[in-house]
């Protein structure tokens, strides 16, 4: 249905802008020079179960509300926000945090360490969307110094620090997620659940002073959002790639680099008849050898799915961290190659012996299954395109569109669609450490390999993010053969990066933006402070 | 609903001799009415009951996983600690039957649990969406009964005409268009195209509710009910129409004929009592298609009621606010039906509403 309204409203659009010529009266076109006293923003991100960093608002774009120890800068960088410094110890075991005296929260109390052991405390103990469970104890020592003493080293607990928004101790109670109090940029003016969120700038707010006093967040569906930005209602309208076609008067098209990225899944685990506790099997007699994969990684041609399938919108996708700022650049491998690709497969032992163009090795010819979920159109064209392209090295690839509970049974011996991308390390190290084959989504392939476990576990027990940087890298490519990216293991084909795309008014400068994580819309708002006006 | 006319029914339909004494009659009055509602109330609980465990039964057997679908796109940054505190703090760690009888057990005291979705009573989140989509509903229900009555009146009236075929061809066509493709089409033309009716929400942007006017609400009401009551209008035109047709073919048309009754005449003093019993009747069991089509609309129209809410929590696995919403709904549409019934008894005293009283 999601589909038939997007098709039905991209041509809709396209005749509204033709005929209705983008008047309007509303707030984007109001004529009047200077900054508006409302920003519209229809860029979705609606936090159903309200807005309490505990229970996970706030794992990306602006917390609005509350304010975090640590955040990205544009580059994502990590820079200080509440906090004035913070170490590890040599163990990696103690994190001590000193925080600024002069925040204080929208109810007029100042923020302490005592409110920021207890935000640490309160979300390593309730089930939200942030995982907190590392934390052993939360203590603040005097006012401005907290310690976060955690079970075990993990050096992405920095992330925490980065997304936790502090909440006050002594207005933290049932209402809070609907009510919530914090040292933020803005505060909540109302929020009718389903349809808007009207925040306020907080005019105690100790950081940059946003430029817009207020703003309205619309929770409309894309379609509606770019029928608003058609009729000058709104300021920005987050649209799919596949939306953004059309010239919209007033407006212009911002494409911002992310790590939405979609990949092939390639099973390494061989086909020996194992399943899982659950009962699905396990391997994949074709794409368990490594020439397989190297081959498949080398055949596609990545540039052709960017023009082709996401017109342009996106890039080639290297990693599942490309553009971060722990990406390992020399992993690269020059694709849409398929002289080398064949090479790749006869140095295996792939051989073509029965003339149908498909390659055998020891009786077993080269096809296996692409999954995709049936739903979402975008990876059907990946997985489609891509499918001929590898078909055309010698390697059959059978094309299946399924919904995600039947993936769920097959994506331990069927190659899957996938797509990811966070800002948090911990989704590199759950999607190829070998201690997560077979959990839930993390290492659905069973990839298995020593050196990159040993990697990882050093990225993962680091005491600072230079020393992780290193050790998240070399997990990619080490430069001496070893790695889970095309030059070394191939454990997945990753295809594209998404560009998310939003149509913003012409005279609002959002300024340089993060590498946006999986989910287009609300991340925008990461720098919302620095927006600026200049009409 | 009204004493009196129920007193009034009871009696048309004792068939005791009225020499008994009025006090003696009274109290078998009182003791039917008793009765009725007992029955009625009875029935109610037995359906609700019925309801929300065939409910319950159908979410457990459906493949969704509320924790995955909380989730989502976050799968890898969640660990499996993590995972277990999210279940725990939904209860889902316990088996299937502890569940529901637990939910059963509040339920009975009061208390419908907490929305897993929205991390809110479950009373309240229907409470205030349901109030979104009441007035949106009501208005639909409101244009569905004009129309479709004045179509089938218009249309009965003169079979077979130009006026009948036309209004036949244009209602089967609307009946069979989904509701979610009319939408969009109003909302290309009023809101995108002539920019008379917005393309969104239930008042302006950023304006404060409870301080948005009448005619605002009603103006930002106005595409979704209309999308709602041209799908709707369907039904109770063509069933009026038939109405009309065998009226106009019966010995009371014929019997009113010959005493001289003719054209407007006929229609308003015969016609229409006639035909208003199976519309009452069809307009008030349309409560349940109102419902279901409330969700299309709303999504559509970017509305946000009760519509929205239903559809995540059956997306999403909320079974305490799937299992309220039911539960709502059918007290909804049985007091629809019900309303539906002594609506008909008003416009046709022939009809008895005591089942038992007729033995």
């Amino acid at each position: 249905m999601r589909k038939f309204f997007s098709l039905g409203l991209v041509s809709l659009a396209v005749l509204a802008g033709c005929s209705s010529g983008g008047g309007g009266d509303g707030a984007a076109t109001s004529g009047e020079s200077g900054t508006p006293a409302e920003l519209r923003l229809a860029i979705a991100g609606e936090s159903e179960d309200g807005y309490d960093p505990t229970l996970g608002w706030g794992r990306y774009g602006s917390p609005l509300f509350q304010s975090t120890l640590l955040r990205r800068d544009a580059d994502l960088k990590v820079v200080n926000d509440l906090a004035t410094a913070h170490k590890v110890s040599p163990d990696g075991l103690l994190w001590t945090v000193d925080i600024r005296t002069d925040a204080s929260f929208t109810d007029g109390t100042p923020v302490t360490a005592e409110d920021v052991a207890y935000t640490f405390t309160k979300a390593s103990e309730s089930g939200g969307l942030t995982d907190v469970t590392v934390l052993d104890t939360a203590k603040a020592v005097d006012t401005d110094t907290v310690e976060l003493k955690l079970k075990k080293p993990q050096s992405t607990f920095v992330n925490r620090l980065v997304t936790l928004g502090i909440v006050p101790k002594h207005a933290h109670n049932e209402g809070y997620a609907r009510n919530p109090i914090g040292s933020g940029p803005y505060k909540l003016l109302r929020w009718d659940e389903g349809q808007q969120l009207v925040v306020e700038a907080n005019t105690a707010y100790y950081g940059q002073k946003p430029a817009f006093g207020r703003i309205v967040f619309l929770f409309t569906e894309e379609d509606a959002s770019l029928a608003l930005a058609n009729a000058g209602d709104i300021h920005i309208a987050a649209v799919a790639q596949s939306l953004a076609t059309t010239q919209i008067p007033g407006m212009k098209l911002v494409s911002v680099d992310s790590v939405d990225n979609r990949g092939m899944m390639l099973p390494a685990a061989p086909a020996e008849g194992k399943t899982t506790d659950k009962g699905y099997p396990i391997g994949n007699a074709v794409t368990s050898t490594l020439a397989i994969r190297q081959a498949v990684n080398v055949a596609v041609d990545r540039n052709a799915l960017v023009a082709g399938v996401l017109d342009g919108h996106g890039s080639p996708a290297i990693g599942p961290v490309d553009g971060l700022p722990w990406f390992e650049e020399d992993s690269a491998v020059v694709d849409n190659d398929l002289e080398k690709a064949r090479k790749i497969l006869a140095d295996g032992g792939w051989a073509d012996t029965d003339g149908d163009g498909i390659v055998e090795l020891n009786g077993q010819a080269a096809r296996f299954t692409l999954l995709y979920p049936a739903t979402d159109t975008t990876r059907q064209g990946l997985a489609v395109s891509a499918g001929d392209m590898i078909r055309k090295s010698g390697v059959d690839v059978n094309v299946e569109g399924k919904s995600w509970d039947e993936i769920e049974t097959r994506m331990h011996t069927d190659a899957v669609l996938f797509g990811w991308g966070s800002h948090d390390q911990t989704e590199m190290y759950n999607l190829y450490h070998s201690s997560f084959a077979g959990k839930e989504f993390f290492n659905t392939g069973y990839y298995r390999s020593q050196p990159v476990d040993g990697y990882l576990d050093l990225a993962m027990g680091a005491t600072d993010s230079a020393e992780a940087n290193v050790f998240w890298k070399a997990a990619q490519f080490d430069n001496k053969g070893a790695g889970f990216t095309a030059r070394a293991d191939a454990a997945w084909a990753w295809l594209v990066n998404l560009d998310h795309t939003y149509y913003v008014s012409d005279c609002l400068d959002v300024g340089k933006t993060q590498v946006e994580p999986h989910g287009h819309g609300y991340p925008i708002t990461a720098g919302i402070t620095s927006w600026t006006w200049s009409c | 609903m009204d004493l009196e006319l129920l007193i009034k029914d009871v009696l048309a339909t004792d068939e005791s001799p009225p020499a008994e004494g009025l006090s003696s009659d009274r109290r078998r009055s009182r003791a039917a009415i008793l009765q009725w509602v007992g029955g009625k109330v009875a029935r109610l609980c037995i359906l609700l009951v019925a309801v929300s465990v065939g409910s319950f039964l159908l979410v457990e057997a459906s493949p969704i996983d509320p924790v995955a679908a909380y989730v989502g796109a976050e799968v890898l940054n969640i660990g499996p600690d993590q995972r277990a505190q999210i279940e725990a703090r939904w209860g889902l760690d316990d088996p299937a039957p502890t569940r529901f009888f637990r939910w059963a057990g509040q339920a009975l005291r009061g208390n419908l649990g907490t929305s897993m979705i929205y991390n809110a009573p479950v009373a309240e989140v229907i409470r205030t969406r349901f109030a979104a989509s009441l007035g949106l509903m009501a208005l639909a229900w409101l244009l569905t009964g004009v129309f479709g009555f004045g179509l089938g009146i218009i249309a009965g009236s003169r079979p077979g005409s130009r006026v009948d075929r036309g209004v036949r061809w244009w209602v089967y066509t609307l009946a069979s268009a989904p509701t979610f493709w009319i939408g969009l089409i109003l909302l290309y033309v009023f809101a995108v195209s002539l920019q008379w009716a917005p393309v969104c929400c239930a008042g302006p942007i950023g304006a404060d509710p409870s301080t948005v006017g009448f005619g605002d609400r009603l103006h930002h009401m106005l595409l979704p009910a209309i999308t709602l009551a041209i799908v709707g209008v369907g039904s109770i035109a063509l069933h009026t129409r038939e109405q009309v047709v065998t009226f106009l073919h019966g010995d009371a048309a014929v019997f009113a004929r010959a005493q001289g009754e003719r054209g407007w005449g006929l229609v308003r003093h015969h016609l229409l009592r006639n035909a208003a019993v199976p519309a009452l009747l069809l307009q008030f069991a349309s409560l349940s298609e109102l419902f279901g089509g409330a969700i299309l609309a709303e999504t559509v129209f970017s509305y946000p009621g009760l519509g929205q809410a239903t559809a995540a929590a059956g997306i999403r696995g909320d079974v305490p606010l799937l299992l309220g919403i039911v539960l709502a709904a059918t007290v909804f549409v049985y007091a629809g039906n019900l309303i539906g019934d002594v609506a008909h008894r008003v416009a046709d005293p022939r009809v008895s509403l005591l089942p038992a009283a007729r033995a």
